[in-house]
């Protein structure tokens, strides 16, 4: 593989990352081939010697993806560290996808309901009052079981995403654990696993 | 795939040689790439994501120093919290890999 090819594959599977990040990347490989080059090396050999651009950059982004979800715990986070880890090939994908997409529609089919739930309450705790007679209890009752499934679909909704978070972090661990396998083996006590 | 876990194996190891030569003397990514892949045979490649991890670890900083041939060079050298997790990386190496041999002896 000629120098242009390396860097193109490279700036290619590195698209998505920060520009300053990325620049800094190229720059780095392209410091690479200048000493390469000034040490008497051909292109081609220190372009096999780099190794698989492809697969340095699905490295960088995925340390890049894991980063940010240590850093903000956001949907999007959690969800481009997940990609992350996947697009690593660490983990059998075929193996574990069915179950991820199971895990996700269970999560997705509960923050549903606990929404529908709150909207419920919402609506009792609202029209409760000015529709007393088909109401069991009278109003002070409709209002007082409105803002009992709110309260209620609010403390779900916490619950459902302390687990989805916990969730996001076992198998960002899992991906690390595959990743750099020995790290963990090592520094059992500092790496911890899932805060 | 016994390839698979060789290379898992070097990539564990990975950062903790890297520490080793930075401990010795600050060190370019080059230079630190050129002497791992003569002797533990890996991809030059990976020292980038290595350097990167480390650095935002903060284990490992940075400084530009000129070069004779080119254009500056981007050197590493170890803080205090690398020297510190060097330390304690080489001693659970030791400890880990006494246990794996001694294991490994015992299979013959």
């Amino acid at each position: 593989m000629t120098r242009q090819a390396f860097m193109a594959r490279l700036m290619e599977g590195l698209r998505g990352l920060p520009p300053a990040a990325q620049a800094d990347i190229l720059a780095d490989y392209n410091n690479h081939f200048n000493e390469g080059a000034a040490a008497g090396r051909s292109e081609a050999d220190v372009a096999a010697g780099l190794g698989d651009p492809g697969r340095l950059a699905r490295e960088l982004r995925a340390e890049a993806g894991l980063r940010r979800w240590e850093e903000q715990r956001t949907a999007s986070s959690g969800a481009s560290a997940v990609f992350a880890v996947l697009g690593l090939g660490a983990i059998d994908v075929l193996f574990l996808l069915p179950i991820l997409m199971g895990v996700a529609s269970v999560i997705f089919g509960l923050a549903v309901a606990v929404l529908a739930i709150f909207f419920a309450g919402g609506v009792l705790f609202a029209a409760g009052p000015f529709a007393v007679d088909h109401v069991p209890g009278g109003a002070a009752a409709a209002i007082l079981a409105g803002i009992g499934l709110m309260t209620g679909a609010a403390s779900g909704g916490a619950v459902l995403s302390i687990v989805t978070i916990g969730l996001v972090n076992a198998l960002v661990w899992y991906g690390r654990l595959h990743y750099r396998l020995l790290k963990p083996a090592l520094e059992p006590q500092v790496s911890g696993g899932v805060q | 795939m016994p390839e698979a876990i060789e290379i898992q194996l070097k990539k564990g190891a990975l950062e903790l040689c890297v520490l080793a030569l930075l401990s010795q003397h600050d060190s370019y990514a080059y230079e630190i790439a050129s002497q791992l892949s003569d002797s533990i045979g890996m991809g030059e490649g990976t020292i980038y994501p290595l350097m990167r991890r480390l650095q935002t670890d903060r284990l490992v900083e940075t400084y530009l120093v000129e070069s004779p041939s080119g254009p500056s060079r981007k050197y590493y050298r170890l803080t205090e919290a690398g020297k510190a997790s060097f330390t304690s990386q080489k001693s659970a190496w030791g400890s880990f890999s006494g246990a794996v041999e001694s294991i490994l002896g015992g299979a013959k």
